[in-house]
């Protein structure tokens, strides 16, 4: 008999931790069932409630408001230096790791490329179960055969798939319970994103702005898989307002004429405009809104062939968690021929405007090398940060024979999730500096092959590197930047013991003080640190944990570890 | 069958299968067992898929080895690039004196079954060796083109994406100049990525992805 009991209360560091622990595992039980707590006791209030939950980390940004910023401060600034290994798990599959652990009441849930999840011990990094989805023969996705966790609900667990799939597993056991069909692979969807669970919903966004797909996010029941509501991210009329001008002002070089004609001639080209979101959408239970930023057009250089703004790719938008109705949106680049779409996911936070009022906003790190500061009740810019990286030529259009501009289709800020310290108002972002070439060459769409309407090249004479930037996002002044030796991609973890984690594509995982930038740890994994960190509490004790296998986009040495650390006793 | 003298110029005599192609065919196996349940027209139809796969084996090679230079190795290839590249070939998209010829009255089923079978077969070593300036010259090149994006770690590939490692040199030369001279039309990303490479590179890259 498992007799629930409440055993643990108590304060660290100002953060009230609960935990349900039962007697069957405080005899040590293993293998098979319940270790810390009931698996099925995600409960709704839990997940709202995440950002002031030092035992657990149940979205894969943290919370709702995605800061990634994490409350518990037992490992801090002053004894950081004693983070020692307490366990590493090693999955089956050595290839590009981007999953961010999940923890609920002491339970672990890790996902690998190709779509193999396990659930794991969080104390003792022991094997529970694991779940390798039986792929379908035919998948379509650009840039690793990545995933990058899942999400948690009531008693069950969900995750995309690369065969562009939604499967909803039995969290105590892994057995797959229901799958649904999101799209087409043959057609170039996919999926890669973890899931975010609310309100009995799960939403999924899809992969596929390299293949002419038509972008989405969609609303799922929890329990019985069926869907609730489609919001494609292009709409029929795609055209816009014309913009000659990106956000920050400069001049696009658009030839306005040639793409009225074209849009005469072709007519709206929102079919196959791309727009994928492949990143968590952020959720503000206040106004019932969900807030995502859509991926880059189709094709990804050429614009003869989709006249027009492109609505709503390279963007941020808002719309209703009920019915998946449209509110508001901003774009950032207007019929982007770069393929520097919005892709790190939103965070929501109150921020100081130009007047200096405080309101609800919202922060984006865009692969251009700003942050965007946004108000988020009618999605309007703030303003936005210096730049990161360096900007050079900006903006040159592609040429056949290659066109040189900083920076490269990577970023700036890739996928790589941002971190928020709310007590100083800092922001952080990890960027790339990787100079590209922008090559252009019109192709008619390949129905679902990659179709890129020409290439990126990188340079191989001209050094590439990385940073990690702090922004004050009250004034967009940067506060401190850490160059790294390499481009840098995977996200960012802070926490209140005045910490930021973030791991470089050289193995090495460090700890910064989120004040100045510090280097205050580092461990050297052994294969690329390219997934966002998390951390959480058990029996008392804080970890820190993230997965190092490697990347495939930046061909980053891949493995296939599961890292967790703690304080040396 | 109808008669092939154009793959016979090519490949020599056109075997009609045998023993070793079930000694390997575990996908023509099954689809025998399929067959059974669906009576005579399944039975045929299974035959007819033996036929086809003796047929590839006289130019890609019995043991999956082809002796011609510029004919790929299909051996493990996966299945769903396979089938892909037939659908294109019998589209027109992608164009072969040979493969057109042979394709032009193949049925979807047919083809998903070769590329199945081919798909399930062991990639045979090839004992090409890249010297260190290939591996240096090769790599810096595949690396500018962020090739691994796609063909992933390894170039081993997936699903629609063909496995590049240990191919044989002399056709992924071929192909990738086809690609870049457009005689090769149905993958448009890849024309104009290898627009950009010289020969050189692409010579390199070659023999780079050959070794491995």
């Amino acid at each position: 008999m498992r007799k629930q009991l409440s055993l643990i209360s108590r304060a660290l560091g100002g953060v009230v931790l609960t935990a349900t622990v039962s007697t069957a595992a405080l005899a040590g039980e293993t293998g098979q069932g319940t270790l810390y707590g009931d698996m099925q006791a995600v409960t709704q209030d839990m997940l709202s409630r995440a950002a002031s939950d030092g035992n657990n980390f149940l979205h894969t940004n943290a919370n709702y408001d995605q800061t990634r910023y994490y409350p518990a401060r037992q490992i801090n600034t002053s004894n950081v230096k004693s983070l020692r290994p307490a366990w590493i798990f090693q999955t089956e599959i050595v290839e590009t790791m981007e999953t961010t652990p999940i923890v609920v009441n002491g339970i672990m849930y890790v996902t690998t490329a190709f779509n193999h999840v396990y659930a794991l011990n969080a104390r003792t990094g022991e094997q529970i179960w694991h779940h390798k989805h039986k792929m379908g023969p035919i998948t379509t996705y650009c840039c690793g055969p990545n995933n990058r966790g899942v999400a948690v609900h009531g008693d069950r667990v969900y995750m995309g798939t690369l065969d562009a799939k939604l499967v909803a597993l039995d969290a105590k056991t892994g057995k797959q319970v229901w799958e649904q069909q999101i799209a087409d692979p043959e057609l170039g969807y996919s999926e890669t994103m973890a899931p975010t669970a609310v309100d009995g919903k799960i939403l999924i966004g899809t992969n596929g702005g390299e293949y002419g797909i038509r972008g989405f996010v969609k609303a799922y029941d929890a329990e019985s898989g069926k869907l609730l509501w489609t919001f494609h991210t292009t709409p029929e009329d795609s055209a816009g307002v014309w913009a000659e001008k990106d956000a920050t002002g400069r001049d696009m070089h658009r030839d306005i004429k040639a793409e009225k004609a074209a849009l005469k001639a072709l007519g709206d080209p929102y079919k196959t405009l791309g727009g994928g979101v492949w990143q968590n959408p952020a959720v503000d239970l206040e106004t019932n809104r969900v807030y995502f930023v859509v991926g880059n057009p189709s094709p990804d250089l050429d614009g003869s062939l989709r006249p027009g703004d492109n609505l709503y790719t390279d963007s941020l938008v808002a719309v209703d968690l009920d019915t998946g109705e449209y509110i508001c949106h901003f774009q950032y680049i207007a019929h982007d021929v770069w393929d520097l779409d919005a892709v790190s996911p939103p965070i929501l936070t109150d921020v100081v405007n130009a007047k200096g009022e405080t309101v609800p906003g919202l922060l984006h790190g865009g692969k251009t090398g700003h942050v965007y500061v946004h108000d988020r009740r009618d999605c309007s810019l703030v303003r936005f940060s210096e730049a990161m990286v360096p900007q050079e030529d900006m903006w040159t259009l592609p040429t056949a024979e290659g066109a040189r501009m900083l920076p490269g289709a990577n970023g700036g800020v890739e996928w790589s999730p941002m971190a928020i310290n709310p007590a100083l108002k800092l922001t952080y972002a990890i960027n790339l500096h990787q100079p590209m070439t922008y090559h252009v060459e019109s192709s008619a769409y390949p129905a679902g092959k990659l179709w890129l309407g020409g290439a990126f090249k990188v340079i191989p004479s001209e050094a590439q590197w990385g940073n990690i930037t702090a922004v004050d996002y009250n004034t967009g002044k940067i506060r401190w930047k850490v160059k790294t030796e390499q481009p840098m991609i995977g996200g960012v973890l802070a926490t209140a013991g005045g910490l930021l984690f973030t791991g470089e594509g050289n193995g090495y995982f460090k700890a910064y003080d989120a004040e100045t930038g510090s280097v205050l740890w580092k461990f050297q994994a052994g294969a690329g640190v390219n997934a966002p960190p998390a951390s959480y509490t058990v029996e008392g004790k804080q970890y820190i944990v993230v997965a190092a296998g490697g990347n495939t986009q930046l061909n980053y040495k891949r493995g296939n570890n599961i890292l967790a650390f703690t304080l040396a006793d | 069958m109808a008669s092939r003298p154009a793959i016979s110029r090519l490949c020599g005599t056109v075997s009609r299968g045998g023993p070793a192609i079930f000694r390997s065919g575990r996908a023509v196996g099954l689809l025998l067992a399929g067959f059974l349940l669906l009576g005579q027209g399944g039975l045929a139809a299974a035959a007819e898929l033996e036929e086809r796969i003796a047929l590839c084996t006289t130019c890609h090679g019995a043991a999956g080895l082809p002796e011609d230079s510029q004919v790929p190795i299909i051996w493990g290839q996966h299945f769903y690039y396979t089938y892909v590249q037939l659908k294109d070939y019998k589209a027109g998209r992608r164009q072969h004196e040979i493969m057109s010829e042979i394709v032009a009255d193949l049925s979807k089923e047919e083809m998903q079954g070769l590329a199945q079978h081919f798909s399930e077969q062991a990639w045979p070593a090839t004992g090409f060796r890249s010297s260190d300036r290939d591996v240096a010259q090769g790599e810096t090149a595949a690396s500018a083109g962020q090739c691994v994006q796609c063909h992933l770690g390894g170039y081993e590939g997936n699903s629609r994406v063909p496995r590049l490692a240990g191919q044989k040199a002399s056709y992924l030369e071929r192909t990738m100049l086809d690609f870049k001279q457009k005689t090769r039309k149905n993958a448009p990303a890849k024309s104009s990525l290898l627009a950009s490479y010289d020969a050189a590179a692409i010579v390199a890259m070659a023999r780079y992805l050959a070794g491995m």
